[in-house]
């Protein structure tokens, strides 16, 4: 019997004419937490559901438990112990908690007949597996999104797993759960389960794996004990180069502020916020998910509510009551999440990039300029290296980081005072994120006053010269220049 | 470039293929009776009734809503029209005939309003709101008419269905071409036909990028019932009366029709020229089925019905390319 | 029950709904000078009535209800219907069947209804195409069947004999002054089905399935269910219950007229989304939909009682409902904040 649970040798898997997994080994080993890493498109979620019996590989051999596997089914990967918890948890926010917990196994047991007693009696047994307590017959909707996990967790432990798979579950937890989660996390490993544990998130790899398996472009770059590598090595198998942390200087930081908050406030999401924007600078907001800093941006962008304390634009109080006058009083927004909120994705991408500025299209009768819009957007896509041959394809055609691209110069495209910039690098790859720095810099440079909202630390260090640190929808704390880094950051954070 | 071309209209070609395959089985079972210039008179007759009003509802399963309140409108502005004109039977009828056009499009503007405030304002799913909105309008039709059929429409405007411009453009047909050419440059040319793609693809996207979208759901609430209830104006003076439930078919077949072109109520989808193709195809399957005396009009529904399964079934082994938009070719050329 | 409970049946639009009928009963009690319910006899020519028009509607409701609770939207089930009791009664009558017994017009109404149901279910699961449309076009097509294809004529006078002594069955008489008034037997079909519905949704796996696949799709299927069996299931069974309920409409009325179910839909399915039925699916219960019915039922036959003018009556209805679905649509709406 081997020392592995789960060993994978030589693993390939091609789609169309792409190599999807390239001669991929991986393996894992009861009771340890192994990550595995990778920047997006790295074969990462194709290696997943190829444990998970969703896709069939190519070639390679995959043995459990000692045996060789020939075929895995979805149904055999579940009978074999493993379990994935995907990034939307798979839950039914129509239905109770303790109708979540049971289903499955119901189901697996192929029974026809609800069962109240019995289904309450495996909800209990899946909450005590991990010593969870919650309300049974609350709505699964009604959760935060830390105890939709914990149930989905306890879900899994129903089946015997011996083999957990996480795809990123700590994305849109605050760090209190992420700690709680950790917790769960090491106390399931303690008892034998092998984790798998998907992150992108450096910290977090570090601290709570044992092994790590990196992948890049489809194969497995590293695969071994977590306390051999070293951060800078861990960026460089990520990436595949070194990272030059390209620090942002100011050189043109006006007098007079062009954005003054004061005490501004918006009832049970932030409170008592003041701050001052200078042109040239690029400030950072920081701070936990729901740390308020989101709501901060949407109020100062019209999406948000103000409930007291005024916003002051060029030395004039103004009330942004829509994004169209915050547009008009020259502020941008990129919101946070591109595909629901930034882009139009089954239109082209001349469109998209034009959409905030089709005033400057009108012409008489309300007509619009097809042939300007055309022109306009193709200089964009030629500023911005934005990888298409044809921008009347469709914004879905592009990767995450030309994407984030059309979002940013569907702004840029109107004249700005101040540019907010909500996590604007959140899922683009190394290459784009690098792009995307250089140009706010220069725009900084160029007179534009950025904000850069980011839960990324390592984003706000090289990029800002001050930075607010918000927590519990109060800012904690404000650093500027040298004394930004992620330690004293991390030091008012929790 | 060509099989892009090929590629991008392949839905067009799609329809113009069924379009082709339609007249062939009537001219096989037909013969020449089919190419006859009566029967095309005929069709130019009688699809614009429905046609205007399958425009007006393109716009709003464009801007990604529902609307399933539009006849039931159209009837009541039309009624209340209608009474107008009855009861001012004396006065010369050219004024009274304008009056009683301005009070059915003023009602459909109110109705469009009401439609688009519960759609935008209180975030009502479309097709809820507009479904409780068509037993409003026709509760009303019908206790202010006691479901009766409301006559007395002056013969001006009765001709005004059955004229022939020049001996062969019909009245109606001529309106449908005015309102198809409109909303054609208003698709095509226009800011606003450029936001309401955006707005029907992704409504909170275009939000985000300073578009008023509650304006625009209003607004075109508001187009497609005017749009619609000129389809209902003309259909009062072909039937030379109004009525609480004239043309209630009609809802189910402009939704049919729609589908059929591509204008999927998702929203952001589908060309306008697709939907002219689809209304004539409509409208030539019954005619053609009129011209068998042993078959009644629901043979035309059998068709219909089995047509959109077809072509549901095959646009799912289709590209998403086929509902690109007329637009795209346009910019490509310049 | 303890205080978590209470709080969340209040919360629930059933438990509205069920406040405004009885307050709704109250009023037309005190409002019609004590015809609603009879002291002790508890019926009356009204409650009778309304439970008459409640035995179809309701019935018809349950058929869009469970369709709805999956996510679905169905526009054909009275097409179905149509189809199937007026090719069922032709069917009968050119052989002489049912004279005396219905039984075998109601199977062969129910097989018809399931055959049609069959090519829903069919489109549905493989095309995974949206119901609304897929549908549509089914209600189109049918509609030419039944009086395109086949011309399915109106039978009244010469309807089988055993749909009409059926349809004449009472489980109750009684004298209201000097004018009889009878409670149709119909009315036990319409209770079983409840009970059946009732007890598929809430127990057995097929009815969670119905509220999984509602909720999430995605994941019902992760979790084992075979959604596309599920859903060709309930889109065949559906067909065979519109083709049953129709027969009993047929026998009620004693006659079988291929065009009264057109349009049919568009009062069934905005009294499911009243009874808290969601057109996005997963929510609906049987208990809400059979209040919202009975809402419905009341206000159209009370109008004269209240003193409004029976032409009103449509009206009123539309209003109940856009009242309705705005209120449930603003809770929703606080709840999201």
């Amino acid at each position: 019997m081997s020392e592995y649970l789960l060993q994978m040798t030589g693993i390939d898997k091609s789609f169309g004419g792409v190599h999807a997994l390239d001669h991929v080994n991986f393996a894992i080993k009861p009771g340890k937490v192994m990550c595995l890493a990778g920047e997006n498109g790295c074969g990462k979620s194709t290696l997943v559901k190829i444990i998970s019996g969703v896709y069939t590989r190519d070639s390679g051999e995959v043995m459990f438990e000692g045996r060789a596997i020939e075929k895995i089914t979805p149904a055999d990967a579940t009978r074999m112990g493993i379990q994935v918890i995907y990034q939307d948890l798979s839950i039914f926010p129509n239905l109770t908690v303790m109708e979540n917990l049971a289903i499955n196994s119901e189901i697996t047991a192929n029974r026809k007949i609800v069962n109240r007693k019995r289904w309450e009696q495996t909800a209990r047994e899946a909450l005590s597996k991990i010593g969870y307590e919650i309300d049974l017959h609350k709505k699964m909707g009604e959760l935060s999104v830390a105890d939709k996990q914990l149930v989905a967790i306890c879900r899994a432990l129903l089946f015997n797993a011996k083999l957990i798979i996480m795809d990123e579950p700590t994305t849109a937890l605050t760090k209190k759960e992420v700690d709680a989660l950790f917790k769960t996390v090491r106390q399931l490993r303690d008892s034998g389960i092998a984790i798998m544990f998907i992150s992108h998130k450096t910290e977090e790899i570090f601290e709570i794996s044992d092994d790590v398996c990196i992948m890049r472009n489809g194969k497995n770059v590293f695969l071994g004990e977590t306390a051999t590598l070293t951060k800078k090595d861990f960026t460089y198998y990520m990436t595949g180069r070194e990272i030059e942390d390209d620090y942002f200087v100011p050189t043109n930081i006006s007098k007079e502020p062009v954005l003054k908050v004061e005490h501004l406030t918006w009832r049970d999401k932030f409170h008592d916020v003041s701050f001052e924007l200078r042109k040239g600078e690029i400030l950072g907001i920081t701070g936990l998910l729901g740390s308020g800093r989101t709501e901060l941006a949407l109020s100062l962008f019209g999406l948000g509510k103000v409930h007291s304390g005024t916003i002051t634009l060029n030395g004039r109080p103004v009330k942004i009551s829509s994004p169209i006058e915050a547009q008009r009083l020259r502020i941008g927004y990129v919101p946070e999440d591109r595909l629901t909120e930034g882009l139009c994705l089954r239109q082209p991408i001349a469109d998209n990039i034009m959409l905030s500025s089709l005033k400057q299209l009108t012409r008489a009768l309300g007509m619009i300029r097809h042939q300007e819009l055309f022109e306009k957007s193709n200089e964009w896509v030629k500023t911005f290296s934005i990888a298409t041959d044809d921008a009347h394809k469709h914004a879905s055609t592009l990767s995450g980081g030309n994407q984030q691209k059309i979002v940013l110069s569907k702004w840029l495209n109107n004249d700005l005072d101040v540019l907010i910039l909500n996590g604007p690098t959140v899922g683009v790859d190394i290459g784009a994120k690098q792009d995307i720095h250089a140009l706010v810099h220069d725009l900084a440079n160029k007179g534009l006053a950025v904000i850069i909202i980011s839960d990324d630390l390592a984003e706000v260090v090289v990029n800002c010269n001050r930075v607010i640190v918000m927590k519990d929808g109060g800012i904690v704390g404000e650093m500027t220049g040298d004394r930004i880094t992620e330690e004293n950051i991390l030091d008012i954070i929790r | 470039m060509k099989s892009k071309t090929f590629e991008k209209h392949s839905y067009t070609f799609m329809l113009l293929g069924l379009m082709a395959v339609v007249l062939l089985f009537f001219t096989a079972l037909k013969g020449g009776m089919m190419w006859k210039g009566d029967v095309w008179l005929g069709i130019a007759m009688q699809f614009p009734e429905y046609g205007v009003v399958t425009l007006g509802l393109m716009f709003c399963f464009i801007c990604g809503k529902m609307d399933m309140s539009f006849m039931a409108l159209g009837n009541f502005a039309t009624i209340m029209a209608v009474m107008y004109m009855g009861a001012h039977a004396d006065s010369p009828a050219g004024g009274v005939i304008l009056v009683g056009i301005a009070i059915a499009l003023g009602i459909a503007v109110v109705g469009g309003l009401i439609n688009g405030l519960l759609v935008a304002y209180l975030d009502i799913p479309p097709v809820m709101a507009t479904i409780s909105m068509q037993l409003v309008w026709t509760g009303l039709s019908v206790a202010l008419t006691n479901g009766n059929t409301v006559k007395g429409l002056p013969s001006l405007y009765t001709d005004i269905g059955h004229t022939y411009l020049l001996g062969f453009l019909p009245v109606p047909l001529l309106i449908f071409l005015v309102i198809f050419a409109v909303a054609w440059w208003l698709l095509q040319h226009t800011v606003y036909g450029e936001k309401l793609y955006m707005v029907g693809t992704n409504i909170k996207a275009a939000e985000f990028s300073a578009i008023n979208t509650r304006r625009m759901v209003i607004g075109t609430y508001i187009l497609c019932d005017v749009i619609c209830c000129i389809g209902c104006l003309i259909m009062i003076s072909t039937m030379a009366s109004a009525k609480a439930d004239y043309g209630t078919s009609y809802v189910m077949r402009c939704i049919l029709i729609l589908v059929l072109a591509g204008v999927l109520p998702d929203g952001g989808m589908g060309r306008i020229d697709n939907v002219l193709i689809a209304i004539v195809t409509i409208q030539i399957i019954a005619t053609g089925v009129n011209m068998f005396p042993n078959l009644n009009t629901y043979y035309a529904s059998l068709i219909w019905g089995a047509l959109l399964l077809v072509v549901l079934v095959m646009s799912t082994r289709m590209s998403s390319g086929g509902f690109l938009r007329l637009r795209a070719k346009k910019a490509a050329k310049a | 029950m303890n205080k978590a409970a209470l709080k969340r049946m209040t919360r629930r639009t059933e438990f509205y709904m069920f406040i405004v009928l009885i307050l709704l009963c109250v009023l037309v009690q005190i409002k019609s000078g004590g015809k609603l319910i009879a002291f002790p006899g508890i019926f009356t020519r009204l409650n009778v009535t309304v439970l008459r028009t409640m035995v179809v509607n309701g019935m018809f409701a349950m058929c869009s209800l469970v369709v709805m609770i999956s996510g679905g939207f169905d526009l054909s089930f009275p097409a179905i219907a149509a189809l199937s009791y007026s090719l069922t009664c032709t069917i009968c009558l050119n052989n002489g069947w049912c004279q005396n017994s219905p039984v075998v017009g109601f199977l062969l109404a129910a097989a018809i209804g399931w055959v049609l149901g069959m090519l829903n279910g069919w489109i549905i699961s493989n095309f995974k195409l949206n119901t609304m449309i897929v549908t549509l076009g089914t209600q189109t097509l049918f509609t030419g069947i039944s009086m395109g294809l086949l011309a399915l004529k109106e039978i009244t006078s010469t309807l089988p004999n055993g749909f009409k002594t059926f349809g004449k069955l009472y489980i109750l008489e009684g004298v209201d002054g000097k004018i009889r008034f009878t409670l149709s037997a119909m009315v036990i079909f319409l209770i079983l089905l409840c009970a059946i519905v009732s007890f598929i949704l809430n127990k057995t796996m097929f009815g969670r399935a119905l509220y999984a696949i509602g909720g999430n799709e995605v994941s019902a299927e992760r979790a084992g269910y075979n959604v596309k069996k599920v859903k060709f299931l309930l889109y065949s069974s559906v067909g065979a219950l519109s083709g049953f309920v129709g027969m009993i409409r047929v026998c009620m009325e004693s006659q079988s007229i291929p065009k009264a179910m057109v349009g049919r839909e568009m009062t069934i399915i905005p009294a499911v989304i009243l009874g808290g039925a969601s057109i996005f699916g997963g929510e609906g219960t049987v208990f809400g939909t059979v209040v919202a019915v009975a809402i419905i039922s009341l206000v159209s036959n009370s109008m004269l009682l209240l003193g409004i003018d029976t032409y009103w009556q449509q009206f009123f209805n539309g209003l109940v409902i856009l009242v309705g679905v705005t209120v449930s649509a603003l809770q929703a709406k606080r709840q999201k904040q």
